[in-house]
Order: structure tokens, then sequence, then C-alpha cells
């Protein structure tokens, strides 16, 4: 996945990663014009994934809110603009904030830019994408907002040392010998511009990436980016590399389709990448180190449920009963509300316009929270021109709008029939999802009372530092 | 005698499609907007449930009603069979059984989405042809209104069609329309040579995603319930009027109305389904419980200073009512049509809703009626006495052949054709039931001659068999006229701002302001001009 989700109030599990929802832009438009190099990079890094604010905002002017645990952190405006963009910065300057998450003026950039794996972009492919924001870029006259985070967030200078700390700024890719060209092609994309680990790779208690778990699966606000290393049963190992290539650039195959984050994804960036580019990042993805998760037992896509053709005799014994908003059985919910369209037996419709759920890796992972928050949020997906909507059925659902119980009911009936049983979901699951999954530790360094907790326990140490220093001073004299 | 006191900038009595996108439209403005239904919340899952448990007899009867159980403390018309809700009298009393559904979202939670702009000749019917009467305003002025509304439900319609005659407009329909089924196709191939033009019909019903609202795919469901939110529904508005600080108070139906020394409107008043009373005090009030229950509400209201009732220093309240007069026609094609295929209305003749003839008799549409047959398929074939593989080959044969058409008629208004509050029956708070009066009058009965032959030729055309034609005028749920436009308050309710002639703080968002039927569904047509009553409000409110 390439960046993370802000559905309403969704905070992430960290804030290195950037959420819009934002459909597929008219700035795409002149994406079908034979393209200059800077331009391909452009979209192979998705950029306009957060510095366009949303379907109708204006391309690379930033102003989208990127929703982190600390606060909302705004794009900002990167057309060559003089005044409001980028238009002063020469190509090293422009080198410093991509690859190192510095500001011409020299302030830190918030890492929810990726900088860590745009270092590795070669010099030749920045002055190309440099030559491609300064020349074929519209500039914009237009400011983006302020970023205000809390303290200590607001403090941007102390992500110097978090970036040093945590090696986050790599050198530009070399070509590894051991390997052919397509091998290197398709990790140079996937590490660097296409920039996948900022959401499969999970992270530790300082929001870095685990490199002992490169791509072995995150959580990511109120999504799952699943393992997809070569593991055969948690990872992608057992898809073929034509499904693979299929899924990158449609979102869609027999077993999966892309919801949330990882649509967004496909619909910005992966269905305009070449054939050659997608077969080099399936190649490299093939010969990522396995890592297997424990009580995962059958790749995701393997579940295949168990038939659940519509009882007449229980309809008939429910007619003229009490509300279905009082109910929580899955097997009543699911029939009114989602056998419309995936039908009593989930295996939705044959042309598969309509997904079967039986099969898929939306309701094979032993994690639920892709299942989960398809239901809450839909599933938005535009692809060559035609788009693919599943609606939500959240508070702002015009088409039915399900409580956290009745989501679990649904989710659990549709995992024990039609998914993996192994997995369930409580109504406190769906509630974590709709507000955006857990809280980071880290940003509880935001709340006034943890701080001042951490603040008062380090005067404490200090103050007994500042005891001993004296009384060894006394001791010595 | 109050028990409490809500207050908001303006009070909106009845979320249908009109209160609830005019309530919308307010909140959105930044207006405290309180939005009382008589009826309950509905909920979509429970109705699929409802409708999908219903005996297949009500099916094979289109019974729309039975999937929203009517309440005691505000009962709607069932007719499967009719608890009496609504009493109809007169020559024509059996064209008035109106289908209505109370409760949050109104009757459009069931409908066919067909949305049509009105012709400017019907605007102006009494100008151009000399009969009926004109709007208080013209169709140039409600264009904008009607692309607001159109953009506001979704319609998709034939963008880049000719179609004569049709209503001109400044923008393309917000989505271009979808294919016919098998169905409509047939239909519209053997009725062209004929000289007859099957159109598309727009309609509020997604052909692509839309709102967050996903795509039509055809589930031939539209009425009673459409399963996905493919179709637009009076209750997005209400919802969408909520996040915006609306208040929605389900269950509270108004029987009294307050004025002052200027006839001002006060506070209304309204029963819980206990008959607790609640009142609620406004700058603004709207009535926009459409053309049954605001004229009823208006007539039980009456009070010292306005003893005919509210808004009715005319007594024009409960006058003129009009719907579409219909004629249906049933028969088996020579070929398989397979109805279903698609939506329940896709298409229409739209030739005959203009024209000279119309200072004569009355204009018409023409339609193919795609609703799948297979539920009175399966009906007459068991009513058959076939069992096995005859029973199974019967039921296919019939869901491939049957056909249903229909003409439906515009009507003049006619003070005569009148409701009026029941002095015998009462519901369980003791509000009178509406009872209407209606004939259709000559304008219809000298059209429909000519209607029926246009269905038989049709019939014939199609090889058809077991021709079956009502002998009477049907209802087809367009209530207009009982609360008249007009510019003089002597003979009309409301001016062209749907605001009362005689209370200038109450407006009546309604189909009853409709001054002529034209010939097509009369939603798009009250939206329009209730969008265009929230101009006069926020004017009223904002800079007043």
């Amino acid at each position: 996945m390439k960046k993370s989700v802000s559905k309403a109030g969704a905070s992430l599990r960290h804030f290195l990663l950037a959420a819009p929802l934002a459909l597929l832009g008219p700035s795409f438009a002149h994406a079908q014009a034979p393209m200059s190099r800077g331009h391909y990079l452009a979209i192979a890094s998705d950029c306009a994934a957060c510095h366009t604010n949303g379907r109708d905002g204006a391309y690379l002017a930033g102003g989208y809110a990127i929703q982190s645990p600390m606060g909302a952190i705004y794009s900002t405006n990167i057309t060559p603009s003089k005044q409001f963009g980028i238009g002063n910065y020469s190509l090293e300057e422009f080198a410093q904030a991509v690859r190192h998450g510095v500001r011409r003026d020299g302030a830190q950039l918030y890492p929810a830019m990726p900088y860590g794996s745009f270092s590795l972009l070669t010099d030749a492919d920045i002055a190309a994408l440099y030559d491609y924001f300064m020349h074929e870029v519209p500039p914009l006259d237009q400011p983006s907002p302020k970023t205000s985070l809390p303290f200590p967030f607001s403090v941007r200078a102390s992500l110097w040392g978090w970036k040093l700390a945590n090696s986050i700024v790599q050198s530009p890719y070399v070509a590894d010998p051991r390997h052919d060209a397509q091998w290197n092609r398709g990790k140079y994309l996937t590490d660097g511009p296409a920039h996948c680990g900022e959401c499969h790779t999970p992270r530790n208690l300082s929001l870095a990436p685990k490199a002992s778990a490169y791509l072995a699966g995150a959580d990511i606000g109120s999504w799952r980016a699943p393992n997809i290393t070569s593991d055969p049963v948690a990872g992608i190992g057992a898809w073929s590399a034509q499904e693979l290539q299929e899924y990158l650039q449609t979102g869609k195959t027999v077993h999966a389709r892309a919801a949330g984050p990882m649509a967004e994804a496909v619909e910005h960036s992966f269905q305009y990448l070449s054939p050659a580019d997608m077969a080099a990042i399936v190649a490299y993805l093939r010969t990522v180190p396995p890592i297997a998760e424990p009580g995962v037992t059958a790749p995701n896509f393997s579940h295949g449920g168990t038939p659940a053709p519509f009882d007449y005799g229980a309809a008939n014994a429910r007619r003229d009963q009490s509300l279905l908003a009082s109910t929580a059985s899955g097997a009543v919910l699911y029939e009114a509300v989602c056998a419309s369209c995936h039908h009593s037996d989930g295996k939705g419709t044959a042309d598969g316009y309509y997904p079967s759920l039986v099969g898929n890796t939306t309701t094979g992972q032993r994690n639920p929270n892709d299942l989960i928050a398809s239901i809450l949020f839909g599933v938005d997906r535009s692809v060559n021109g035609h788009q693919v909507l599943m609606p939500g059925f959240d508070g702002n659902s015009l088409v039915q709008q399900l409580d956290d119980q009745q989501i679990a009911s649904i989710a659990n009936y549709v995992l024990t029939h039609f998914g993996n049983a192994q997995a369930s979901v409580t109504p406190k699951a769906v509630a974590m999802v709709r507000a955006g999954s857990s809280q980071v530790p880290i940003a509880k360094l935001a709340d006034p009372k943890v701080l001042a907790a951490l603040v008062l326990a380090g005067l404490v140490v200090l103050g007994a530092l500042v005891l001993a220093i004296r009384f060894a001073i006394k001791s010595r004299r | 005698m109050a028990q409490d006191t809500q207050t908001a900038d303006v009070v909106i009595v009845g979320a249908g499609i009109c209160g609830s996108m005019l309530a919308h439209k307010l909140a959105r403005n930044g207006l405290s907007v309180i939005l009382l239904d008589a009826g309950p919340h509905r909920d979509r899952d429970q109705i699929v449930e409802n409708w999908r448990n219903m005996p297949p007899h009500n099916k094979s009867e289109y019974d729309y009603a039975t999937p929203y159980p009517s309440v005691p403390w505000a009962p709607h018309t069932n007719y499967f069979p009719d608890n009496g809700y609504l009493i109809v009298k007169g020559p024509d009393a059996s064209a008035y059984r109106q289908g209505i559904i109370k409760g949050v979202g109104g009757t459009t939670w069931h409908w066919a989405g067909s949305s049509w702009r009105y012709l400017p000749n019907d605007f102006r019917l009494k100008s151009t042809y000399g009969v009926g009467r004109d709007y208080a305003v013209s169709y140039d002025e409600i264009e904008p209104y009607y692309y607001a509304a159109e953009l506001e439900m979704g319609v998709k319609g034939p963008n880049g069609q000719e179609i004569i005659p049709s209503a001109p407009r400044k923008n393309p329909w917000p989505m271009d329309s979808m294919p016919f089924g098998p169905g409509d196709r047939l239909f519209t191939d053997i009725v062209k040579p004929m000289g007859y033009d099957n159109t598309p019909v727009p309609q509020a019903r997604n052909s692509r995603p839309y709102d967050g609202r996903p795509q039509c795919v055809g589930n031939n469901n539209c009425m009673p319930i459409c399963p996905i939110g493919a179709m637009y529904h009076g209750v997005y508005g209400a919802w969408k009027a909520e996040r915006h600080g609306a208040k929605i108070i389900a269950n509270a139906v108004v029987y009294s109305i307050e004025t002052d020394g200027k006839n001002n409107i006060v506070a209304m008043n309204y029963y819980d389904p206990d008959k607790g009373s609640h009142r609620v005090v406004a700058r603004t009030f709207v009535i926009a419980a459409n053309g049954i229950e605001t004229p009823k509400l208006l007539l039980l209201a009456a009070n010292d200073r306005n003893p005919n009732g509210i808004a009715n220093s005319s007594d024009q309240v409960g006058r003129n009512m009009m719907d579409h007069p219909g004629i249906g026609m049933s028969f088996q094609s020579a070929e398989p049509v397979w109805a279903g295929g698609g939506s329940v209305q896709m298409s229409s003749i739209t030739n005959f809703r203009d024209g000279d003839f119309r200072s004569e008799y009355a204009a018409i549409q023409i339609g193919y009626n795609n609703t799948a047959q297979n539920s009175r398929a399966g009906m007459k074939a068991l009513s058959m006495g076939l069992v096995g593989k005859k029973l199974d080959d019967e039921i296919r044969r019939r869901t491939a052949h049957g056909v249903d058409i229909y003409a439906n008629h515009e009507v003049l208004p006619h003070p005569d054709n009148r409701l009026v509050l029941s002095k015998e029956h009462k519901d369980a708070l003791g509000i009178p039931h509406p009872e209407v009066t209606y004939d259709v009058g000559e304008y219809v009965r000298k059209s429909a001659v000519l209607s029926r032959q246009h269905l038989m030729k049709i019939a014939k055309a199609m090889g058809g068999t077991e021709i079956e034609m009502s002998s009477f005028f049907t209802p087809n749920n367009h209530i207009t006229g009982g609360t008249m436009m007009g510019h003089d308050p002597k003979d009309s309710v409301v001016d062209s701002w749907l605001r009362t002639h005689d209370h200038p703080n109450l407006f009546l968002a309604t189909g009853g302001a409709m001054a002529a039927s034209g010939t097509v569904n009369s939603t798009l047509t009250m939206a329009a001009l209730s969008l265009r009553a929230g101009d006069a409000i926020l004017g009223d409110l904002k800079h007043g």
C-alpha cells in the first residue's frame, strides 16, 4: 500500500502516512499524453495522493489534511508558485526536501512525507522530477493551511534526532549485481517511489519502520495493509504473477478487490505504470524473504466457506416480528442488508460485478480490519475511467446505517460462512475501526496530562540526580 | 395546555421529499430547523425484509403499502385490504385511491424515481389553451430550481437525445440514461413504425455511483423499495439536514396552529403517539405534507381568527384535487418480452404531452410498465390448477409474455373535486380522516376514448391475447391541486413562492400548489418549487 486513509476522524497508527480519499482527479487527464520521465515518476511516487486536496482540489496545490494521531498535517503547495509553492527551490534544495525531509528554510518536514523511501531515488530521477515540477506543473498561487500540531510534536527540530536515531534517510539506490535488471528495477520501485513499505511494514515504538518485519503487514488507521512477503501462507507467495499484476493495475482479481488506501494507490498510481514496471515489482516481491504469521494457516484467498442458502422457514418465522434495528442476528442482517448484492450464498454475481465473499482476501484475513472497514466505509475505486462503489454503512451512509453490534454480527456471519472462520469481530473492534483504530503510544505525548506526568517524572529524576551529585561532591570534600 | 416548547428558526411539518430537501437547504444555510413527521423513522433493511416476507398474492397485486406498516397515530392508506383511511366518493372515486406513506422520508421510499420537468405550456395552460389555470410561476423562473433539484436527487436523463416535446434545459442531466431492458427495447421497436416515440424517462436513479450511493443494477424493485439505495429517497434530505444541525422529530402529529393579531403563525402543537401535546415555536413555518395531509391539517387547525381553516380565506383549501387518471391494460404478447430487465419504469411515449388539442381534451402519457411479471404469472398459473412441469412452464411463459401498459391523463382543476374532513371517521388520536370527492371531468373522458384506442392498437401490434383494460380510472399518486398557487388571494392559497396569502410566515411546500397537473410525475416540480420557497424563507430570515 502506498498511503493510509483518513475516514472521518480516523487517526493513523502512525503519522508517517498520508491519507487522501481523493478520487482520481481531473489532474490526471494529462497523464494520458506521452509523458516525461519526471511526470511518470511523480505518478509512481503518487505525489498527488497527498498534495492534491481530493477530487476537487487543484493539482499539487496542497491543503489536504492528513489525519495523524497527533493532529492534522496539511500537505503543502508543491506547484512551482514562487510565493506559495516550490518555485524558488534549486535542484539541490528540492533534493534535500524529497530525500532528506528538509525544507528550503531549513525546517524539518513531518514524516507524513515519505522521504525515508524517497531517499532511495537516484540523482537522475530526482533531476527528472525537479524538471517536471518546475516546467510541467502549472503554478498555482494559493496558500496551503498551516500545520500546527500540539507540543511536543510542534517542535519540528526534534525530527532531526528521530531521523538520525532510526536511520530513516538512506543512500540513493545502487543496483545489486547479484540480481538481474528486472529485480533491481522492482526493488527500486517498491522501496523508492512506490514507497510500499510505508504502509506494509510495521513500525516500532518510535514509529520507524521495523526492518526485521519488512513488508510483513501493518495496521494503517482503520485498514490493514496485509503481509506482502513471499510467504506462501501469510504473504502473497501463493498468488500467481498474473493475478498480482492484475491486482496492482486494476484493483480487481477473482480473489481480491482493492479497497481503502490500496484502492487509492491503484487508482492514482499503479494503473498508470508500465506493464514492464509492474512485472518488475511483482518479480521483486516474489523474492522478499517470507515472514509467517502466527495463527494464519491458509492463504487469505483460500477460505472456501460454508454454503448458507436463504432459509425460507426462518424468514417466515420472522414475519411481522420486531424491528431489525433490535436484532443482533448476523444471518437476518446479512439477508436484509448484504444479500441484495452479494447474494444469500455469498457468491456475488456470476460476472463478478458484485464480488464473491467466498475465497476473497478481504474475508479471508486473520485480521478482520479490512472486512470491518469495507463494511463501514465501503469500497470506492476508479480505474480506467470506471468507478466501482460499494456504499459504506457507517453514520454517514445514505443507504443504511449500522451500529457496532450490527456490523460485528454481520462480519462474524460472513467470516464463519464465507471467509476465515478463525477470525472474529467484537463490537469494540468495530468501534475502533470506526474511530480510526487504536491510539499510538507516542501520540499520548500530546495529552497534556501525560506530558505533565512525564515532565514531572523527569523533574523528580533530575532532582534526584542533582541531590546525588551534590552528595557526591560533598562526600569528596 | 402544552407540556413543553421547542423553538427554531423554521419548523417544517412533513419529512417527505419536499420538507426534507427544504430542511437540508435551510440548515445548510445556517438556519435552525425542526423537521416534524407524523409517522415513524423507517429503515431500508426492515422494508426489504417486510417485502420479502409478504404473501405472493399481495406482490402479484402490486401491494406497495404493506412493507410500510401504518401506525395508529398516523395512519396512511393501505388497500390490501382497504383500511378505510382515505375515504373516496364521487363518480371517479376509484381514481383517487392514493398510495401514501407517512414517516421520515415519506412516499418516495417507494416510487419509480421518475423526475420529469413539466413543459413550459403546462405552466400557462390557461393562457395557451384557454382551459384550467396558469401557474403563478413561469418555466424560466423555475428552471434553475429544477436543475438544483436534479443535482440533489441525482437524476439521469437522455442527454444528447432530441425528444419532442421536452422541457428546455440549460444544463445536461447530472447522469446519462441507462440502457433499456429487453421489454422496453422490444416495446420501443414495435411502436416506432406506428408513430409513437418511446423514449427514456428522466429518473432519480443512479446510472453511475453518485452521492456515495451505488449504481442501479436493475433489481426491478424500485417499488416497494430499492434494496441498494441506487434510487433517490426524500429521507436523504432529512438525514443531510440532520448533519447540518436540523432536529428531526418523528411520530409528531401536528393538530393545531396558533395565529396572532396579524395572522402570523405563532406556534404549532403536535401529539406524540400517546396523545401528549407538545408545542413548537418558530419564525417561519412550512407545511410539507403533500396534497392530502396538507389541506387536511389546514382545515383541522381552523381557529377563531381563521374559522374556515388556516390559509383558507379563499375557500380553496382542499379544492381542485388533481392526479393523473389512468387506464391500465394487460395482455399476453405473441413474442416473449421478459418484463423486469432493468428498473420498473424506464420509458414513455410522450408524443401527446402537448398540442393544440389540449383546448379540447386532456394530454396524455403512454407508458410500458417494466415490473417483472413473475408474481402475477405464478398466481395465475396456480389458479389454473396446474402442477409440476406444467405449472413451471406456465409460470415461465406468462413471465416472459406478460405485458402491462397504461395511459395517464392530465386533469383540469375543478373546485368540486374536494377534500374535506370526514364527519364519521376518526383515527386513534381523534383526528378526522380525509374524504375526497372526485370526478375526472369531460376533458379527461373525451381524451380517454382516444387513449383506449392507442392502447388497443399497441396490444394488437404486439399480438396481444387475454387483453384486459381497466373500465374505470386508476390513481397514480401524483397528488396535485388542493392548496393551489395563484396571484389572486381570492381564488388561490399560496403565491409563486409557496407563501400563503393569509399568513406571511407560513409556506406550503407541496404538490398541492401545482396549478396544472400536466401529464407526468409531479415529484420533481414539487421539489423545485420547494427549493424556490427556500430562497424566499432565507430572504425573510437572513436579510429580512
